[in-house]
């Protein structure tokens, strides 16, 4: 996805070129709201998806759809039923993800800490954390003009590796927490080249191999937690060993309150956004990634060597989603790994990096916005169903992908300099 | 109807010769190995192969040790050929042997355990079952891609046919209902992607990975929703088809007249697919559009309106392969229960090289290390079950990596076409 203007579908000139009158502040901002610049897109592409996922919940619903079934002899029903569903669920992932209103009435009332009122806040950086790393990691090959849907299993060979160095050697913090969180990296960047080396050499699809090398880490990691090297020795179900205390991640904030989680892997993330930032705008490396993802034949042209910028890159975005994984490994699941640690983070990835536009600024606010969702989907469930966060999620960006939709849905205006849209090449 | 389908004309001189030394050498050395590895190992060791349905008492014994050792050699022979130079026309047949053969000795290595039998007639009817979800889905990707849509959402649309199907069977009582179901599930999310392909001109790798997801959370979320009620999602079964005396022919009949109703429609699928894309007024302008649609449009066809229907009929061939994840399977709906196996099939389309024909031949050989694998890891074999479940990605790794740089793709593949800017 390098992201590209799109020239403005053909046949239709601008009509509204047409001589305008003086312009005030309200009459441009209310040309701002009904343009498909990428802002408004943005805006618009939230608010459809949340209605959206109240239509999904309203059909799903088994109380309210029995109003629906007497709609016409009391249509009030069927309208505070679904009103109060939707309201009740969109507040329950609120609640869960920044404010809990229940505990605020309670600190009102002296009855709680503030740490207690900060838990919400604390579980969506904690969420949002590993999305940091594989948005970043899909986001950097997408600037390559590389679709790397293999986050997820980077992220699966990034937790393992952590963790192998994190029980096995004996070390002083300073050197083990370090050495631990490169070694996720490392085994992360390992995986991540697979697909890159792939392309350079045979022009195998990065989207296929890198999908198969996500099932692949899967079932790895439930044969590598059942060996006697990595098996917990005290649980019996499918967990790892604990990581020792000198490679955990410190937590920020739990001198506040012990429930707070968010660790230094949030820093972490923070400053490889700032690193991809600057290795994208900045270093020659990130010129050639996008030179190569703009048009590769000029690139190559220009003296570029295609397939070794290919490897480097995917090297790097897997060695991005391998520290997402030491960041769960060596924080959050520091008590030991389980098939169940690497959730959907790298599928997410892939979300969260088509929300920020691949532009490491917007990927860790779109990866706030997600890991909030997932963590007051989290909380919520089992009233709404946790998977609420994946649907708004792909519904999201949608309609990101496409700009064209929204324009057509909400009959915006094409703003000048045409709409903003995603790319990844083909065969 | 004048239909021009004579082959093109062959660019390579069939008869020259051609030295292959890096396949020669990988293969010489393959098969050295297998030959070295089956001396030192497979010593006194015996295969036991048995037609374990119509005539249940006919086993065969093979000597473990020869069979690798013969198999091997044919392996390092055909090596030794192509490095010494092979007639062009010869070099297909010669790495088919190759690897046949390689695989064979796999085979006999891995069915020498004490206590395993290579059951014939089981494994061979199971392979062609388990080969139904790549030809289904398969053949949805020829007839995207043929028309010059990529369609990487064929897992998220197997998803909206496997959770539709029992839905709709569970709704109205018949599997066959929820069949049709599947189907028009299917072909709705593809519609998505042919709308946004064609006229919103989207990205179509971006969106259809889009779409797997939007796939994959929307059934999740039903699927929890759906299960605080009784009634939506049990599992139903689908009666096996037995064609009378047929069926009764060793390994033919059990493998080819005793299946589920999937196979034959997969099977005749293939055929019709083939017969509408390579024999037809359709067939003609839909490889046209996908190859240089410019031509096509200056040919008086409506390049976006083909494409469209085009990718729509195709879902309702995923969505059918969908339903073979539940009511083929007779499974209820599970969260994310088609486990990457679209994308399997989106890479049997490669190895198929966008030819129906080709995609039988492909899903045939995916289906059938599926099928390996599961009967291996049933009947206890010493590589972890994990590392067999591996099996069919890492084939689908190895296939796409060694075989896509010769395959070529429909030219216009991917390529939104906007008649205005010729």
């Amino acid at each position: 996805m390098s992201t590209q203007t799109e020239t403005p579908a053909a046949g239709k000139p601008e009509a509204d070129q047409s001589p305008e009158p003086k312009p005030n502040f309200m009459r441009l901002f209310g040309r701002y709201l009904t343009e498909a610049n990428s802002v408004m897109v943005t805006i618009y592409s939230l608010l459809l998806a949340f209605l959206i996922g109240a239509v999904l919940l309203i059909v799903s619903d088994e109380y309210t759809r029995s109003t629906f079934s007497y709609f016409f002899a009391r249509p009030q029903d069927a309208w505070y039923a679904s009103r109060d569903l939707v309201v009740e669920s969109y507040t329950a992932l609120f609640e869960g993800a920044i404010l809990n209103f229940n505990t605020l009435e309670q600190y009102q009332a002296g009855q709680a800490e503030f740490g207690n009122l900060l838990r919400p806040l604390s579980e969506t950086l904690t969420y949002a954390t590993p999305l940091i790393f594989t948005g970043l990691a899909v986001g950097l090959a997408f600037r390559a003009g590389l679709f790397n849907i293999g986050a997820q299993g980077q992220l699966i060979f990034g937790m393992m590796g952590a963790l192998i160095v994190g029980f096995s050697l004996d070390l002083p913090i300073w050197l083990h927490l370090p050495l631990a969180i490169i070694a996720g990296g490392v085994a992360g960047g390992l995986l991540g080249a697979v697909p890159g080396v792939l392309k350079a050499s045979t022009g195998a699809h990065e989207v296929i191999s890198s999908i198969m090398l996500n099932n692949i880490a899967a079932l790895f990691l439930v044969w590598a937690l059942g060996t006697a090297f990595l098996h917990s020795e005290t649980k019996p179900d499918l967990v790892s060993k604990p990581v020792d205390d000198s490679a955990v991640l410190p937590t920020l904030l739990s001198s506040l309150n012990p429930s707070l989680r968010v660790n230094l892997a949030l820093v972490i993330g923070i400053a490889a956004a700032v690193f991809t930032w600057w290795l994208l705008s900045k270093s020659t490396f990130g010129f050639r990634i996008r030179a190569v993802g703009f048009n590769e034949h000029a690139a190559a042209t220009a003296g570029m060597r295609i397939g070794s910028t290919y490897t480097t890159t995917m090297t790097a975005a897997g060695a991005l989603a391998g520290l997402g994984g030491a960041a769960l490994a060596l924080g959050v699941s520091s008590g030991g790994i389980t098939t169940n640690t690497a959730l959907d983070y790298g599928f997410s990835g892939i979300t969260v990096a088509l929300l920020g536009r691949a532009n490491p600024g917007g990927i860790v606010a779109s990866a706030l916005l997600f890991g909030a969702l997932k963590a007051g989907a989290l909380s919520a469930q089992p009233d709404v169903p946790v998977d609420i966060s994946t649907l708004l999620q792909a519904t999201i960006v949608l309609f990101i992908a496409a700009p064209a939709l929204v324009k057509a849905i909400l009959h915006l205006r094409t703003p000048r300099g045409g709409l903003v849209t995603l790319e990844a090449k083909g065969w | 109807m004048a239909v021009d389908t004579a082959p093109a004309p062959a660019l390579v001189d069939d008869r020259a010769r051609a030295r292959h030394p890096k396949a020669g050498a990988t293969y010489a050395v393959l098969g050295l190995l297998l030959v070295l590895a089956a001396v030192a190992w497979l010593g006194g060791r015996t295969t036991v192969i048995a037609v374990d349905r119509t005539l249940t008492d006919a086993r065969w014994a093979a000597p473990t040790l020869a069979a690798v050792v013969v198999l091997g050699a044919v392996c390092a022979a055909a090596g030794a050929w192509m490095i010494a130079g092979l007639p062009q026309r010869r070099f297909k047949l010669a790495s088919t042997a190759a690897v046949a053969a390689f695989v064979l000795a796999l085979l006999f290595w891995a069915y020498s355990q004490e206590g395993t039998v290579f059951r014939a007639e089981s494994i061979l009817a199971g392979a062609l079952f388990l080969s139904m979800p790549y030809i289904f889905g398969a053949l949805s990707g020829v007839v995207c891609e043929r028309s010059g849509v990529i369609n990487i959402g064929i897992e998220g649309q197997f998803l909206m046919g496997a959770f539709t199907g029992v839905l709709i069977a569970n709704i109205t009582g018949s599997v066959y209902a929820g069949l049709a179901g599947a189907m028009i599930a299917g072909s709705l999310s593809t519609m998505l992607l042919a709308l946004l392909a064609t006229r919103y001109q989207v990205n179509q790798v971006v969106v259809g990975v889009i779409l797997n997801l939007l796939a994959l959370g929307f059934t999740s979320f039903m699927y929890d929703q759906l299960k605080k009620a009784e009634g939506f999602n049990d599992a139903f079964s689908m009666p096996v088809i037995t064609w009378g005396p047929l069926a009764d022919i060793p390994v033919l009949g059990p493998v080819l007249f005793q299946q589920k109703l999937f196979v034959y429609v997969g099977l005749a699928m293939v055929v019709v697919v083939w017969f509408l894309l390579y024999r037809t007024r359709w067939g003609l302008r839909t490889r046209a559009v996908g190859e240089h649609p410019a031509a096509a449009d200056s040919m008086g066809v409506d390049v976006n309106r083909l494409r469209y229907w085009n990718v729509v009929a195709a879902g309702l061939l995923a969505g059918f392969g969908g339903a073979w994840f539940t009511l083929g399977n007779s499974l209820a709906f599970n969260k994310n229960m088609t486990a990457g196996l679209g994308f399997v099939a989106l890479a049997v389309m490669i190895v198929g090289r966008w030819n129906p024909l080709g995609v039988l031949a492909g899903a045939l050989i995916f289906g059938f290390t599926t099928q390996i694998a599961r009967d291996l890891s049933a009947a206890g074999s010493s590589v972890p079950g994990e590392f067999l479940q591996m099996l069919p990605y890492a084939v689908t790794l190895v296939v796409v990596a060694g075989l896509i740089g010769k395959a070529r793709a429909p030219k216009a593949d991917g390529v939104p076409y906007n008649p205005g800017d010729k």
